[in-house]
């Protein structure tokens, strides 16, 4: 028992053949300690197996948990456990989503290899499930990857690439946010134009789908292109389609924050038309705005830095300096490095006009230090220019030269930016085109198999058509024999029905006058006891002459004939009951058919009558599709099938059922009655 | 001119005829005329016409003597001939037949005022059938008016809307109620103006007076239970 234990144990561990190995021990032991070890076995499998379901639910939770809870401190490893955890339950779903949270997490810290890590995970998912959306979506790292490090003209690259593989998706969000980022970095680069020319091609993609956060966006960027491009009429415009919207942000403080930064930006394009008055009461509105600064610090400066600038160009240095500081001071709380610079530069600007010389130069070496530091080139000359102007000889002249040297190298790279986005753009759309050929070039290549494989199956189905019609033929030549001997056949039985009329006629007219004849030369002689047998002889002859004989169909219906022919019986110790009579369209029905039910109807109510001495006796009627049934059944006496053969009577019904093609069966039992069926085939 | 009620008597039999013309001397005193073909009878009616009109015709309904060149192939013919022409003449029909087949269609086709069997011909039946004739009644022998009575039952019998509305009027005051119970085979319901006129057809086939009258021949006659 020990021994089975240890080996259950290694079972807990589970795999299978170590499953068989143990079992092959247990059969060396007693066999009832084998039989209980297995049921123990059996429980303790069982158990793992559901424990393992288990984990597996549990491991689903704790991703959960893991995403849910992280913040602080724990949320990279959390993050990056949850990723490793979904790809060990290889849930691809999850493999993805948990990546991209991983990913995003770490652009916020600037963690670049974070980043790697998600581009692989999701890279490693697409070549597995052909997600596209996961390449995508590893473009759009391998860019964000790129802009951390400031490599601007490789991030609008995969940009670019995520942009188009979106486009492939129809995935117009992302593809608007792809293309939103990069008029961001073309605004960065001071490409307004293609900037201008980016966001249009987004807001295609947004505008018709509402989405309202991104639309904002780029309405956004295109105004600040259209600005910078000195067409602040026209920027305005899509600064007020977008204050038009911005009330659909879902998110109160982010609405608050688009209204305001919308407030400031048209109060610039007021400013660059030269409306101060109009920029001023706008700028205003804007600081009026509740606790302003504790909410919306950025905002804040913003609106106040916009106002001062006013105050500067229209020549209110002082009160446009009191402002500046205020600006600074606040940008130094929020710790906003590059946006100080553009205080300093600005109070630099404004003290070097007061003529306070120290000051400004102050104001300008700081401004010129944070530029340099967050790369604002823009403050950089500035201050340059700013310095070349507040000092003299070779210090002067070295701020100028650098000033120069910085101006050219930024000019260049500008230009040589705003190519390399060109190129991207349009080495893309030459692929593009490229692509378009060589699909033309399938679509022709398939099309060319396609009619192939058309006329093949124009072939198969002529082929099928001309067999079909060869097997039609024939079933219809067939057919068409069956009916002509059928036609024949009822031919051959109208023939004999006339010679039948002919035997009746001679029989009644013939035969029966000559009886009559003599009987009356027998009256005449008193011989009244032969007489009254031939009375009898005669009676039974016109009897006979009626039988043969038998109305034309055409002239009176066959339902009219049964009536007539069941009055013939009546009497009320025999009653005939007729069923479903008017089932059968009996227009239709060839007249020897119709002749041969009648006839069999008239010999099964004499037998019933005569010999079955039978007081109810049932005529049913049925018409299928084919043929018609008839079904005679009585109360009578019945007899026994095997004993009494088909009297003749019976037999001369069989012989005129059969020579139409019909069937003819008899069932009976004594003192059970008989039952007669007929089938007869409407047309052979 | 003479005032007496001219007959044409047509039978190839002349024993029948005489029988026949024996049984008319009993009845009255008549002006007879007799004949063996049909061709000829037709002829005679035709001839008279203007002059001398025959009021009565007393025919069998088959004839021996018929050869290719005869133009009426029987009696059914002879009257068809007559109705065709629109002659005013009553007509009788004196025969052996007595097939429910033939005697139907004879009565329902051609409806002669009289149809007698020769078999049970005599002065009473004869004189009985002529007072009928004249006045444009009909007149059957028993066993002719049996026949079609029997007839009527069996057609009834067959009849399943007959049937429902013979069971169904003794529970209801008025016919108009039955209308929505009496439903055909496939469960359309029978209107109103059908269900009278069966009504009317039923009285007739039974000789009824009257629906009441109707019932009680219906279950007299083991129509319905």
């Amino acid at each position: 028992m020990n021994l089975g234990g240890n080996n259950l144990e290694k079972l807990l561990i589970s795999s299978k053949p170590l499953k068989k190995e143990s079992k092959y021990k247990f059969y060396k032991k007693t066999k009832f300690f084998g039989f209980l070890q297995t049921i123990i076995l059996f429980f303790l499998v069982s158990f793992s197996v559901f424990s393992q379901e288990k984990g597996f639910d549990n491991n689903i939770d704790s991703i959960a948990f893991f995403i849910n809870n992280a913040k602080g401190t724990y949320k990279f490893s959390y993050l990056k456990r949850a990723v490793l955890l979904s790809e060990e339950l290889k849930i691809d779903s999850l493999i993805k989503q948990t990546s991209i949270e991983f990913a995003k997490q770490s652009y916020f810290i600037k963690d670049t290899l974070g980043l790697t890590f998600s581009i692989n995970k999701l890279l490693k998912h697409f070549q597995l499930k052909k997600d596209s959306f996961s390449l995508a979506k590893a473009y759009h790292l391998e860019a964000l990857n790129h802009k951390i490090k400031n490599n601007l003209d490789s991030s609008f690259y995969y940009y670019h690439k995520s942009k188009n593989v979106s486009i492939a998706l129809k995935d117009s969000i992302e593809i608007g946010r792809r293309l939103l980022s990069m008029a961001d970095l073309q605004v960065k680069e001071l490409d307004f134009l293609g900037c201008e020319i980016t966001t249009i091609e987004g807001l295609k993609y947004i505008e018709p789908i509402k989405k309202h956060r991104t639309l904002i966006s780029l309405y956004q960027s295109l105004g600040n292109a259209l600005g910078y491009l000195k067409k602040p009429k026209e920027a305005r415009g899509y600064y007020i389609k977008a204050m038009e919207i911005y009330k659909f942000n879902p998110v109160k403080d982010r609405r608050e924050k688009n209204y305001l930064t919308l407030l400031s930006n048209i109060g610039m394009t007021f400013k660059d038309e030269g409306n101060f008055k109009k920029a001023t009461s706008l700028f205003k509105e804007g600081l009026n705005s509740d606790s302003l600064e504790m909410k919306h610090p950025k905002q804040y400066q913003t609106l106040l830095g916009n106002l001062s600038s006013i105050y500067f160009i229209q020549g209110k240095t002082e009160k446009a300096i009191e402002g500046y500081k205020i600006v600074l001071n606040s940008r130094i709380k929020t710790k906003n490095l590059y946006s100080q610079s553009v205080s300093h530069s600005f109070l630099a600007e404004a003290y070097l006009k007061n003529k306070k010389y120290s000051l400004a130069k102050k104001h300008a070496n700081k401004g010129l230090e944070l530029g340099k530091k967050t790369r604002n080139n823009k403050q950089v000359l500035d201050c340059l220019k700013f310095l070349s102007q507040l000092t003299k000889g070779e210090t002067a002249k070295k701020y100028l030269e650098d000033y120069i040297k910085l101006n050219d190298s930024l000019f260049n790279r500008e230009r040589n930016l705003k190519n390399q986005f060109a190129k991207v753009r349009y080495e893309t759309e030459k692929k593009d085109k490229e692509n378009a050929g060589l699909k033309q070039e399938n679509e022709r290549h398939e099309l060319q198999i396609k009619t192939e494989k058309q006329y093949k199956i124009i072939g198969w189905l002529a082929a099928g058509v001309s067999f079909l019609v060869i097997v039609f033929g024939v079933n219809i030549a067939s057919s068409r024999r069956k009916k002509i001997l059928f036609e024949a056949q009822l031919q051959q039985v109208e023939v004999r029905e006339k010679e039948r009329q002919q035997i009746a006629k001679s029989l009644h007219d013939e035969v029966a006058g000559d009886i009559r004849m003599l009987r009356l030369k027998l009256a005449k002689t008193n011989q009244l006891e032969d007489a009254k047998k031939l009375d009898v002889i005669n009676e039974n002859v016109r009897n006979l002459s009626h039988q043969l004989s038998s109305e034309s169909f055409n002239q009176v219906s066959f339902k009219d004939q049964i009536i007539n022919l069941i009055s013939e019986y009546f009497e009320t110790s025999f009653r005939i009951k007729v069923e479903e009579i008017d089932s059968v369209d009996w227009v239709k029905i060839n007249n020897s058919i119709k002749r041969t039910l009648f006839l069999t109807i008239r010999e099964s109510i004499q037998n019933a009558k005569k010999y079955a001495e039978a007081s109810v006796l049932i005529l049913s009627f049925n018409e299928t599709k084919k043929a018609i049934v008839l079904i005679i059944s009585d109360n009578g006496k019945g007899f026994d099938l095997k004993v009494k053969k088909n009297g003749i009577g019976l037999k001369n019904l069989k012989e005129r059922v059969e020579e139409i093609s019909g069937v003819f069966s008899i069932e009976s039992e004594i003192e059970k009655g008989t039952k007669t069926t007929i089938e007869i085939s409407k047309n052979g | 001119m003479d005032n007496k009620i001219r007959i044409l008597i047509v039978d190839d039999h002349q024993l029948v005829i005489k029988g026949i013309l024996c049984s008319l001397k009993e009845v009255g005193d008549f002006d007879v005329v007799t004949t063996n073909n049909c061709d000829a009878a037709f002829n005679l009616i035709k001839a008279d016409i203007n002059s001398n009109p025959f009021q009565l015709l007393f025919t069998d309904l088959s004839f021996d003597n018929i050869t290719d060149q005869s133009i009426l192939q029987g009696g059914e013919e002879l009257i068809k001939a007559i109705i065709h022409d629109e002659i005013d003449i009553k007509i009788g029909v004196i025969t052996g037949h007595t097939e429910t087949n033939r005697v139907y269609n004879v009565i329902s086709n051609l409806k002669p005022n009289s149809y007698l069997l020769k078999s049970k011909c005599n002065a009473t039946e004869i004189g009985f059938a002529i007072q009928k004739m004249l006045v444009g009644e009909y007149y059957y022998t028993h066993e002719i008016h049996q026949k079609i009575m029997y007839r009527n039952i069996v057609k009834i019998q067959m009849d399943d809307i007959a049937i429902q509305i013979l069971k169904a009027l003794p529970n209801h005051a008025k016919i108009s109620n039955l209308e929505g119970i009496i439903k055909k085979n496939d469960g359309t319901r029978i209107k109103l103006r059908s269900i009278e006129a069966k009504l009317a057809n039923l009285r007739t086939d039974l000789n009824a007076n009257n629906n009441t009258d109707l019932i009680l021949k219906v279950k007299e006659l083991g129509i319905i239970d």
